[in-house]
Order: C-alpha cells, then sequence, then structure tokens
C-alpha cells in the first residue's frame, strides 16, 4: 500500500484524526478532487501526483474535530499563515507533508499542443522532462514548459511544518525567472500601460468570487466586498469594482498568501491574479522581510509594528 | 427546409446579416473562448470552436445592466429609461445546449411573467445554431433528451456535412434570414446523409451519463437530510463559478448607484451558492453551505421538473469543466439514484 495511503489510514484507525483531507483522482482527464472523509476505508483512492493543485487548508477553518491534512510546500504555510491567525490550532492538526516535485499547468500544456485537455491521451512526468501522448504520437517537453508559474519560482517545495514527511517521488525543477516572467512583463509598462492592462483584464472578471472561495487566507465571515454600509465595491461587476475588490483583496492578504496559485487557477476568465499576489508577496519580503507562513509562533506580519520597519510605505 | 452552404461562402454570408444585426461568434481573447461582435473576416473558428466559457445567456441576460436611471428635482424624482436598442442580433454558432437553455429561461422570464428587458433581446435576436463535432469529457447532453444535433431552441441549424453545411430552416425567423441570402444552395439526399453521420458520430462522443429517472423521488427523499447534503457539499468552497457559468441559470441582484442627485438602478447576476444570496434582515435560510448546494441541485433537478416539466440543466458540462474543486454535477446524481436503490 502506498505510503500516503497507509498513514492516513493509520490516523484514522488509531483515532488521531476525526478527518483525512486529501487528494482523490477526479472525474476529468488530469484532474484531481479533494478528498474528506471520516472512513479509512476511502483512504486507498488517495493520490499524489503533479495534479493536486488544490490547497487544502481553505477548508480547515470550518471543519470541526481533529484533521490530517495532506499538503504541498506552499499549502504547508497556508496551515501555518492560519495557526498565526488563530484560525486552527495546531494541535487539532495532523500535517502530512509531501515534498511537491511541482505541479504541471494543464493551460500550458494545452498551448504547448493545441489541444485542449480532454483531447490528451497522457501526460507523463518523466525526471526533468514530460511526455504528451495525443492519439499514436508522443511529444516531449522539458518540464520547466509545463510547470505552474507558482512551482518555477518555489522556494519551498517541502513542508517544513509537518508531522508526518512523505517520501520523495521526484525532485522540483524550479526556473524562478521563468516564475517571474509574466509579473516583470506587468512592470515593464509604463503606468497609463499598466492601468490599461489591468482595466482590460477586469473588464472580463465576473464577480464569481471564486479567487477568494480557494484563498485559504480569505477566511473572513464576512468579505468586504459584502458590506453595504459603507459599500466599499458595488456587487455589481463594474471593472472598476471589480479592480478595486482584487487590490483591497491583495492588501488582506499581503503577509499571508503563499504563491500558491490557486486564485490563478481557479479564475474562469484568466485574470492574470497571480501577477497581482506574487508581486505583494515579494513586496512584503522586500519591505518587512517576512515570508508569509514560515514561522508558527510569529505575529502574523500586519497584526505587529515596528516603529523603524518600511518608514517609506506610510506617509 | 434544407439549405447548403460551402465554408468558404459563411464570410459573405455574415457580412449580409451584419448589415442589419450584429453578429455575435464565437472568439478567443487572452486564452479565453468567448463571444464578440464578428470583425468582418475570419471564419477560423469553424475550425476550432467547441463551446465558450460564458454561455450566450449573456446577451439575454447582461452580466450587468441598467434598468433605469433617476434624478432628484423639485417635485421628487424623475425616471428614465435606457434608451431601447432595437438592434437585431444574431448568434452565430450557438451549441443545441446553449440554445435548449434559453428556452428554459423563456419559462420563467417570458411565460411565467414578462420581463421586458428580457423579452425585447430574445425578439431582437436569432440564434444560428451550430451541431457539434466536438464535444467535450464533461458534455452530457444526450441524458437529457438532447444531442449535439438537437435542432430544437434554434432558428437556423447548421450541420457539418462533408466540405459544406447542411442549413435547416428551423423556424420563420431563421428563414429571414435565409431568404434571400446569397451563396446557399438546395440539400441534396446525399448532404442529408452526411449531415446525420456527423451528429451520430458527435453523439458517441458524449460519453458521460447520467440516469434521472428516479432523480427526483430521490432528491425529495432526502431533502431534509442534513448529514446526506452535508457530505455531498463538503468539498464545495461556494464560488459562483457553476451557477454564473449555467446557461440555465437567471438569478439576479439589483442595485441602485447613486449620489446625492440621483444614480441608476442597476441589475447583476447574483448566485444561491453565495450565502449573502438568502440573507435578510431576521435571518438566512441557507446559511449553511449543504443547503445552498442542495437549492441548486434540488431547483434543477426537482422544482423545474415538478413546475415545468423539463430539467433545469442541458448538459453542456460547463459546471464541471470549470469547478475549480472537480465538484461533478453527474456523480452527484448518479449516487443520488444508487443511494435509493
Amino acid at each position: 500500500m502506498p505510503q500516503l495511503q497507509h498513514e492516513a489510514r493509520a490516523l484514522l484507525e488509531q483515532g488521531k484524526v476525526d478527518y483525512i483531507l486529501g487528494f482523490e483522482p477526479g472525474t476529468l482527464k488530469f484532474s484531481t478532487t479533494p478528498l474528506i472523509t471520516k472512513n479509512k476505508e476511502d483512504c486507498a483512492r488517495l493520490v499524489v501526483n503533479p495534479f493536486i493543485a488544490n490547497n487544502l487548508s481553505v477548508y480547515l477553518p470550518k471543519l470541526k474535530g481533529r484533521l490530517g491534512i495532506v499538503v504541498k510546500g506552499c499549502d504547508s504555510r497556508s496551515v501555518v499563515s492560519l495557526i498565526q491567525d488563530n484560525k486552527v490550532a495546531r494541535d487539532r492538526v495532523v500535517i502530512i507533508g509531501v515534498p511537491c516535485a511541482g505541479i504541471i499547468d494543464l493551460d500550458k500544456i494545452e498551448q504547448l499542443v493545441s489541444r485542449e485537455r480532454d483531447e490528451i491521451d497522457d501526460i507523463v512526468r518523466q525526471g526533468d522532462r514530460v511526455a504528451i501522448t495525443l492519439g499514436n504520437g508522443k511529444k516531449e517537453f522539458p518540464l520547466v514548459s509545463v510547470l505552474a508559474d507558482n512551482c518555477l519560482a518555489c522556494e519551498t517545495p517541502i513542508p517544513k511544518e509537518c508531522d508526518i514527511l512523505l517520501d520523495p517521488t521526484d525532485t522540483l525543477v524550479t526556473d524562478p525567472s521563468a516564475g517571474q516572467q509574466r509579473i516583470q512583463e506587468v512592470e515593464s509598462k509604463s503606468v497609463e500601460e499598466r492601468w490599461a492592462f489591468w482595466e482590460k483584464q477586469f473588464e472580463r472578471c465576473i464577480r464569481c468570487y471564486a479567487c477568494r472561495s480557494v484563498c485559504p487566507v480569505c477566511f473572513c465571515e464576512r468579505c468586504f466586498a459584502e458590506e453595504t454600509e459603507p459599500q466599499w465595491v458595488s456587487p455589481a461587476p463594474h471593472w472598476q469594482d471589480n479592480m478595486s475588490f482584487q487590490i483591497i483583496r491583495s492588501l488582506h492578504v499581503a503577509g499571508r498568501c503563499t504563491d500558491c496559485g490557486n486564485c490563478e487557477r481557479a479564475c474562469p476568465v484568466n485574470i492574470p491574479l497571480r501577477s497581482l499576489s506574487k508581486k505583494m508577496v515579494d513586496l512584503v519580503d522586500e519591505l518587512f522581510d517576512y515570508k508569509a507562513g514560515t514561522d508558527k509562533s510569529a505575529l502574523p506580519l500586519m497584526a505587529s509594528y515596528e516603529a523603524d520597519e518600511a518608514e517609506g510605505v506610510f506617509r | 427546409m434544407f439549405k447548403k452552404i460551402g465554408h468558404s461562402e459563411i464570410a459573405k454570408l455574415l457580412s449580409e446579416w451584419s448589415k442589419e444585426s450584429t453578429v455575435l461568434v464565437p472568439t478567443r481573447a487572452d486564452g479565453v473562448t468567448t463571444w464578440a461582435k464578428w470583425d468582418g473576416r475570419d471564419v477560423s473558428f469553424l475550425d476550432w470552436y467547441r463551446n465558450t466559457v460564458v454561455p450566450p445567456k449573456s446577451f439575454l441576460l447582461p452580466m450587468l445592466e441598467e434598468m433605469f436611471r433617476f434624478q432628484k428635482g423639485k417635485d421628487g424624482y424623475s425616471l428614465e429609461l435606457p434608451p431601447s436598442d432595437g438592434r437585431k442580433q444574431v448568434i452565430f454558432g450557438i451549441r443545441p445546449c446553449d440554445a435548449r437553455a434559453l428556452a428554459i429561461i423563456d419559462l420563467v422570464f417570458r411565460e411565467g411573467y414578462e420581463d421586458l428587458y428580457y423579452v425585447n433581446r430574445r425578439n431582437n435576436t436569432t440564434l444560428v445554431g451550430l451541431a457539434c463535432t466536438s464535444p467535450y469529457d464533461s458534455c452530457f447532453c444526450t441524458s437529457l433528451g438532447s444531442g449535439p444535433g438537437d435542432a430544437r431552441g434554434v432558428d437556423l441549424m447548421l450541420t457539418t456535412a462533408g466540405d459544406q453545411l447542411l442549413i435547416e430552416e428551423v423556424t420563420d425567423k431563421g428563414k429571414e434570414l435565409t431568404a434571400g441570402a446569397s451563396g446557399l444552395g438546395k440539400a441534396a439526399e446525399a448532404d442529408l446523409i452526411s449531415a446525420r453521420e456527423a451528429v451520430e458520430l458527435a453523439s458517441r462522443k458524449v460519453t458521460r451519463q447520467v440516469d434521472l429517472k428516479d432523480t427526483d423521488k430521490a432528491l425529495l427523499a432526502n431533502f431534509e437530510k442534513a448529514e446526506f447534503w452535508e457530505d455531498i457539499a463538503a468539498k464545495c468552497v461556494s464560488c459562483g463559478i457553476c451557477t454564473f457559468l449555467c446557461p440555465t441559470c437567471y438569478c439576479f441582484d439589483i442595485n441602485d448607484e447613486m449620489d446625492r442627485q440621483g444614480g441608476a438602478r442597476v441589475k447583476s447576476w447574483d448566485s444561491c451558492q453565495f450565502a449573502l444570496y438568502t440573507r435578510m434582515p431576521m435571518e438566512n435560510p441557507r446559511v449553511e453551505k449543504w443547503r445552498r448546494v442542495r437549492q441548486k441541485v434540488s431547483h434543477k433537478f426537482l422544482f423545474y421538473p415538478l413546475s415545468y416539466e423539463t430539467t433545469g440543466c442541458v448538459g453542456c458540462g460547463r459546471c464541471i469543466r470549470r469547478c475549480p474543486v472537480n465538484w461533478d454535477i453527474t456523480q452527484v446524481l448518479n449516487s443520488l439514484t444508487a443511494k435509493v436503490a
């Protein structure tokens, strides 16, 4: 029995947890889906593969009891961030760490082979390459060309805060400059060009709030976007309000966001949200020398203040 | 009744229609397949288009719409309706599922109650259907009494027949578009056979199936069972993707956007998956996620059949394709009936 299935089953059997949160194969090709279960037999369905994209810590604040959760490096930092914010107690979670070898970005694969994901027969990772099967033909690409941008830029693939660390299956191949490329493209624009760029992006926002829903650190009981007195943003999807919503959200998750990439991945209309969120991660690091979710005993960034820090920011 | 047209003649046809109508066609922008006003040239979508991310309901029930403006004067408020947009629109390439979905929205916005904003647009809209040749693995229209070549719901139906497109004139509105149009030929028996074969081939590619025989009974029998629904709803993250991208979901919010002098009353999409949707001063009947998920499933597969003798789902598969956690309605429906049996 694979290690994860064995460990998860044991946790349930020994009564160490009430629920296991992991991944099982999804109902679409190359997909996985969250498995939230009390049933030890279900553990046989748990998988670890290059498609376990979701950040399962999003479920932690709302679930009761003791929780065994499967995390990648970025997800484990989200768990720590939730602990820092008192959203979940450390002794309520058993963290099962996956030494992450990177998530495959299916949008990139679709572009490379000019086929949609359901038309592709197979995607196999082989070391630092990936083999894609289309009918009778097989194409090989360097792994870095198909890994998600946030994975290419990842500095913490191996979960540090964890109770059980699974054996590694593969090593993460990173390319920090490639992972940063789209953000730099936006940065290199003039202020006017950048404004026009974001206006165009936010014109197609449908305000489904999937970016917020999949975000583990968007844990507010009531989001500012739903306040009516005062009304910070209109509930109607004017591009200006869509943009305001996202700018305010970026500020709210500053110091909490671990660049798991799920906001951008969830967006049904391809708004490059990571170009905002990763930029914020970089700013937080630069201004406050702070990396979210790396120290569970640290005060949350926005809950602490030192007189001499980032003086240039607040005027 | 049946005509045909060569691929090379399509641009000319769309040009002719563009004189009197806004012709909307599938296009790709920023990696998203969407609808846009035809640019007067490009018909390459005929080669790659499968379906759009946002369904064409957005041209009948816009995501954001001004209902009227109001202005404060000496004697109270004056109202001003938006200028009536009488221009006709042709949605070229609408898929059978999305056209059927509009017929389902009609039941609510045109037949039970007449929503003038919707009805006016609907009357000004002609639907030119394009039969599917490559359905997604998430499509399940054939389980809902439809299929890739279903012409119910469109005004004209185009089906691939070899290197031509067979045109079926389904309604009088459709005939108005073909009347006098250039480039159309008479369809021969062989074209009809070729088109039927193409549709049959596409139907075979729709492999996802649901059995809806006892779904309504199962929903009714389990309606009050919190644990049953908590289990089904467990991984849902309560975003609005499945409802906003659903071609039959029509729920909306109304807000007044104003300053001291006046403003506008705007209508925008809303979703039963949001906790705020049913929030009222005293209570919220759907605070818990499972109640909202139950509402979505029940509305489409219990309340619609009871009220209108149809499901509120057409099997387009968007909610499956785009769900960020792969919450799959077909899996849920099949598990419901399995649990009852």
